[in-house]
């Protein structure tokens, strides 16, 4: 679960005398939701998304995730709590060196998974991504649309309790755009909360479903809207 | 953590030594060098150590007596020098006024002549002692001058303060050189690993979105460090092998020279061989987490 509670975020920028990204922003977003957050740039969508993984701190207000109080939280929990979220970023950040059954077992030996263990989950996950042809390939040799489905395997190795995606369909082909976000959402069917930051306002309006739209830093609408496609 | 991560970890660590070939190769031999020049100094500081004692052993004050003491009050002198501190054990030798006498006239048996003119002995009574601190014979030859009986002291004071600046000098020239070296090589660990960690910036990031520990992020840095210290270490202790036996080689062709002064106990290389092994891969893998430590706390940010 995510919790803002009149949440600021100011950030000191010697050129212009600081900027307030975020203004008593107060968001809750409950276990196995699926929220789109969309706004223009410098919005402060990434903002949100930092504070979430505790890359940044709030200058005021609070903030819950997962049941941590992170203005409480010490730097030496802060890789345990980290390892209930799964990132998704907009340029991959896939390791070119590795391949990509490599680059999704690099993870779960991060968090000192077994050998046994690693070896059951990374084909799941390739599989679940439809990637297990692509195993021993390198990054450099897929698509932006595979490569982005080898981050969401990736993200989702590690059984996050929510997922957190910033513009994940950024640098791909809009139209393997659908395919990234219907991986998210197969992802959600079991059970994980995913929070997608897009600028993709066809891709909102094509799927529906709960939207946060920021605005200059404060929240403009927080609600449900239809869907273009049915049986949601 | 797990012993087949932490094997991943050992893995990973040692394959940047290979991947960061320059930089690695770079560190190997600033540590090679360092450990080399560190090794062999310590080998000849021994040295000199022994021939210096040596030499120090060959020192000695001679005490004057009066030549009309009793046999006690000798007796008592002789105890009051034994038991002085810088008094070598058993480095007390009495050499009496005919002894003296005799070796004298033999000395100089060509002139037998003229000591018929002397009606009697002209040499003193003398106490040769033998002091186990050079640095402080004067201050020991002073007390042995206000013992009651003594007339004159004699001691070697120039050869005394050649010997304790000798030292002095190799000392401060061998503790000014390893500092060089170990601040050089702690630079270059420091330096490679810093290229290491940039050529790693993406999976460090990767490592501290999931979660990664400090330690886990740092383990392979580490490992790369001391890898290369230690390979460092093992190749400069042979390096110093062979040309440390090449110096003890030089130094037996001319044994003579050196018998004289009585040195021919130099330290021989198998007496020392695994001691200095262990030192080596010890103080490389040290060095190696040192630059380590530094690089990692500035530019791994966890
Ligand atoms: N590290 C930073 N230092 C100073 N200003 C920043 C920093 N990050 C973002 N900003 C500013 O905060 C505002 C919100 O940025 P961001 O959250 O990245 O917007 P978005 O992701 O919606 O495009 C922008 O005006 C941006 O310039
Ligand atoms: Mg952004």
């Amino acid at each position: 679960m995510v919790e803002l509670k009149n949440v600021d975020v100011h950030y000191v920028d010697g050129a212009k005398g600081g900027v307030d990204a975020l203004n008593d922003v107060n968001i809750r977003i409950n276990d196995g939701e699926f929220v789109f957050i969309v706004g223009d740039s410098g919005a402060g969508k990434s903002t949100l998304l930092k504070l979430l993984t505790r890359e940044i701190q709030p200058t005021g207000g609070r903030v819950f995730v997962n049941g941590y109080n992170l203005k409480k939280l010490r730097n030496r929990k802060l890789p345990y709590f980290r390892r209930s979220l799964g990132m998704i970023f907009q340029d991959f950040r896939l390791i070119p060196t590795l391949t990509v059954y490599e680059n999704v077992a690099f993870v779960l030996r991060v968090i000192d998974k077994s050998k046994k263990y690693i070896r059951q989950r990374v084909p799941y996950v390739l599989d679940l991504v439809r990637l297990n042809d692509k195993a021993k390939a390198y990054p450099g040799q897929l698509s932006g649309g595979e490569q982005q489905r080898v981050a969401i395997a990736r993200a989702f190795a590690c059984d996050p309790k929510i997922i957190i995606a910033d513009e994940p369909t950024g640098n791909i082909d809009p139209k393997l755009s659908y395919d990234i976000v219907e991986l998210l959402q197969d992802i959600n069917d079991c059970g994980t909360t995913v929070i997608m930051v897009t600028h993709n306002h066809d891709l909102v309006k094509f799927y529906g479903g709960r939207v946060i739209n920021l605005k200059e830093g404060s929240i403009a609408f927080d609600g449900t809207i239809e869907g273009a496609i049915e049986g949601e | 953590m797990r012993m087949s991560n932490f094997g991943y970890l050992v893995r990973r660590g040692v394959g940047s030594v290979f991947r960061n070939a320059m930089m690695s190769v770079a560190s190997f031999c600033v540590l090679l060098v360092s450990l080399l020049l560190i090794g062999l100094s310590v080998l000849i500081a021994m040295d000199i150590n022994i021939i210096m004692s040596n030499i120090e052993e060959k020192n000695e004050i001679s005490v004057y007596v009066r030549g009309d003491l009793s046999t006690e009050e000798l007796n008592h002198i002789s105890d009051v020098i034994s038991s002085n501190p810088n008094t070598m054990t058993g480095g007390v030798v009495y050499y009496s006024k005919d002894q003296a006498w005799e070796d004298e006239k033999e000395k100089l048996s060509e002139y037998a002549e003229l000591f018929d003119y002397l009606e009697e002995n002209p040499m003193p009574d003398t106490f040769r002692v033998t002091v186990s601190d050079v640095s402080r014979i004067s201050d020991t030859a002073a007390e042995f001058k206000s013992i009651e009986g003594v007339e004159r002291v004699d001691a070697p004071y120039d050869f005394a303060r050649a010997m304790v600046n000798i030292r002095a000098t190799l000392s401060v020239i061998a503790l000014g050189l390893l500092a060089v070296m170990i601040v050089t090589s702690v630079i270059i660990v420091y330096n490679a690993i810093r290229s290491s960690v940039f050529a790693r910036a993406k999976e460090i990031n990767i490592m501290k979105v999931v979660g990664a520990t400090n330690s886990f992020v740092k383990i392979p840095f580490f490992i790369e460090g001391m890898f290369i210290g230690i390979a460092a270490g093992a190749a400069a202790w042979g390096l110093t092998k062979v040309i440390y036996e090449v110096i003890v080689q030089l130094f037996e062709e001319d044994i003579t020279i050196w018998r004289i002064f009585g040195l021919v106990n130099i330290v021989q290389f198998d007496d020392v061989t695994w001691y200095l092994l262990a030192a080596d891969c010890v103080l490389g893998a040290l060095l190696g987490a040192i630059g380590t430590i530094i690089s990692t706390g500035k530019y791994v940010k966890v």
